[in-house]
């Protein structure tokens, strides 16, 4: 899944490893939703657009699923 | 994040009451190989024996890493947060999951130590029980790193 986190912590000059401090996670799965190998579950999805102040379809593309 | 630091807390006395434990054992271990007649002794009771005193050296030095590693963590509010965020990650919980985290953890203990007391009894099911768990441990631990490379 296409997601915009490294855009907004770039804005924002964050790591990934300070983003994960602020969300509850780890640098490593900030990594893998960022590269899209993970898809993150609704809580962290939340936690991450609370985060950022936006919601989660501004910060998660979620087109790709309505391709069948 | 203070109920963590409690469990932390408690996880360290467990950890220095195991490598308390581990060191009176293996002090028995030492003690016991020493006052052993080898004449008689055959070449499975000092696998068995040399067994027992690895997993006990093993235990101890698990143990003493654990203390460290918990008490660096308690002192520093950082280093407290990222070990809470280590342990509930839901990605690292996923593929602990996957790789059958926590009932291969809990078979494999309960097969060695029935491996070590059918040691005494017959040596090929102690070497069959141990090779087992090895097997199995080596199994979890490639689906881990596969999930870890692909998740």
């Amino acid at each position: 899944m296409k997601t915009r986190i490294k855009e907004l912590r770039k804005e924002r000059k964050l790591s990934q490893e300070e983003l994960a401090l602020a969300v509850g996670t780890t640098r490593q799965t900030i990594t893998s939703i960022e590269v899209g190998k993970y898809t993150a579950s609704l809580v962290l999805a939340y936690k991450i657009a609370h985060f950022f102040g936006l919601t989660i379809e501004e910060v998660f593309d979620f087109s790709e699923l309505n391709e069948f | 994040m203070e109920k963590f630091r409690t469990k932390v807390k408690r996880r360290i006395a467990i950890s220095s009451g195991m490598a308390f434990i581990a060191m009176v054992l293996g002090g028995i271990n030492i003690y016991s190989i020493i006052i052993t007649d080898h004449s008689s002794a055959t070449h499975s009771d000092g696998f068995v024996a040399g067994f027992q005193f690895g997993l006990i050296v093993s235990i101890f030095g698990l143990a003493v890493f654990d203390i460290i590693k918990l008490s660096l963590a308690i002192n520093d509010e950082t280093k407290l947060r990222i070990l809470y965020n280590k342990e509930h990650d839901e990605r690292l919980i996923a593929i602990r999951n996957k790789a059958g985290a926590p009932m291969i953890v809990i078979t494999s203990i309960m097969m060695i130590i029935a491996a070590i007391i059918a040691g005494y009894f017959n040596i090929i099911v102690f070497y069959t029980l141990i090779v087992a768990v090895a097997a199995q441990l080596l199994v979890s631990a490639m689906v881990k790193l596969y999930c870890m490379k692909t998740m």
